[in-house]
């Protein structure tokens, strides 16, 4: 895995990259790339999927306000996966835009508000006079004693796409805390297995390892 | 072990078990009967702590009274139910889930090899592929499999009184003995006791003496011994049930 310090425009070629930033910044994908982002404290990230080329993207966010554009031009596979646990007040808004033929998007978005407010914008934009484009977009969140707020946004100016999106809010489930506890786990610890396990279904296996600990404290 | 006394159980104020005594002591095999949506999952869930149940009188475990303990408080001193349908829990490994509830039992960490091998072990006696033990609870298993699991968490969470609600619900023939080897195994290991709520003879037959208890319409517990429930199993609930009523 190559680690990088990336403070403004860079351009990434097939591989696995750990990214760290000092500012905003522009990436730019080329070939078959995975990223795994940690907790950047940055307001701004544009990401540009140039034709043909792959991104798995794995990003854990802890609090910052932040927009994601994403650009995907010709013939691009993209799976954007965000994770965000509030601490703070925060806002993510998401914009990707579709501006060529034959892309395929799929993002997910896991949000876990511990007290705090969190406000997720995912929106799709679909260019007119393109074909074939698939999108997808799944944001889930848990009202942990905070509150979260989700708003889907679909522009299509094209009638040949396919999009959908998929949004929940909600709290734990009382009949998994129930079940747990009934084997003899305490009520907090119960919440505690159930947090961790929302968390990790939108982390890789690599990205999991990396990060490492437990993570809805 | 359990003894509970004048236990009335209501729910939205409707009572459906009323004025309950029963006492299961150590290696005794009780069984509970009645029609279905008399009380018997009710009368399991309360011994448990679970569910939003109005509760009159007493429940004791080992002399403690557990009437007012939290369903953990319950598990950790030795009570454990198996549902009729237990449920899935996505993102959460039978492993993970079993090591927390042991640590928390024993209030000691848990040593990682001697524990996968003994829960390797549970899965052989289970015919159970050891794969499981990585998979998250009970998620796409069948019904049998889930049963199978949640026996793998009784080996390990060694409780001294086991409830089975209608375990034997939607299993084979060959399923049904399997869990009743496994249970009268686990009995005799452990000195375990057994309340068993069922509706069929499957499972019954499989244990030589036990107890019964037929709750009948109004709420009332008919108290006997295995003829009572070969005779219930036979006539059905409707009928007038002669009985050998056992004293205490």
């Amino acid at each position: 895995m190559n680690k990088i310090l990336v403070s403004d425009i860079i351009d990434l070629e097939s591989g696995t990259y750990l990214l760290e930033f000092t500012n905003n910044a522009t990436i730019n994908i080329k070939g078959n790339v995975i990223i795994y982002i940690n907790n950047s404290k940055i307001s701004n990230l544009t990401i540009n999927l140039k034709d043909k080329s792959i991104l798995n993207l794995y990003k854990l966010n802890l609090n910052n306000n932040l927009v994601v554009d994403i650009n995907q031009f010709n013939n691009t596979k993209l799976s954007y996966n965000e994770t965000l646990i509030n601490k703070l007040d925060n806002e993510l808004i998401i914009n990707n835009n579709i501006l060529g033929n034959n892309n395929n998007s799929n993002i997910s978005v896991r949000c876990l508000a511990n007290n705090k407010k969190s406000i997720i914008k995912g929106n799709i934009f679909i260019k007119d006079n393109t074909l074939g484009n698939d999108a997808k977009e799944e944001i889930r969140g848990i009202n942990n004693g905070g509150l979260v707020q989700i708003e889907p946004n679909i522009i299509c100016h094209t009638n040949e796409v396919s999009a959908n999106h998929l949004t929940t809010i909600g709290y734990l489930n009382k009949m998994e805390i129930n079940y747990l506890r009934s084997k003899g786990i305490t009520k907090n610890n119960a919440k505690k297995i159930l947090l961790n396990a929302f968390i990790k279904s939108n982390l890789s296996e690599e990205f999991r390892e990396i990060l490492g600990g437990d993570l809805s404290v | 072990m359990l003894k509970i006394n004048n236990l009335s159980i209501s729910i939205k104020d409707k009572k459906i078990i009323d004025n309950l005594n029963l006492n299961i002591n150590e290696e005794e095999i009780h069984v509970l009967m009645g029609k279905n949506g008399i009380g018997k999952s009710s009368l399991a869930k309360v011994i448990c702590g679970m569910g939003d149940y109005q509760v009159e009188g007493k429940i004791y475990f080992n002399n403690e009274d557990i009437t007012n303990l939290s369903i953990d408080e319950r598990s950790r001193l030795g009570i454990y139910l198996i549902n009729q349908s237990p449920i899935e829990i996505e993102g959460v490994t039978n492993a993970e889930m079993l090591r927390m509830a042991v640590s928390e039992k024993t209030n000691n960490p848990i040593n990682i090899f001697s524990f996968n091998k003994e829960l390797e072990s549970v899965c052989k006696r289970l015919e159970l592929d050891k794969s499981f033990i990585h998979r998250d609870i009970n998620v796409n298993c069948s019904g049998g499999e889930k049963k199978k699991i949640e026996l793998m968490h009784m080996w390990i969470l060694k409780p001294s009184l086991i409830i089975l609600d209608e375990i034997d619900s939607g299993l084979d023939v060959d399923a049904i003995k399997l869990v009743a080897k496994n249970i009268s195994e686990y009995l005799k290991e452990y000195k375990a006791s057994l309340l068993l709520i069922t509706h069929s003879n499957n499972l019954i037959n499989n244990f030589k003496e036990f107890y019964t208890h037929v709750i009948d319409n109004e709420g009332k517990i008919i108290d006997g011994d295995k003829s009572l429930a070969i005779e219930t199993l036979e006539k059905g609930f409707n009928n007038n049930i002669k009985t050998n009523i056992i004293s205490e």
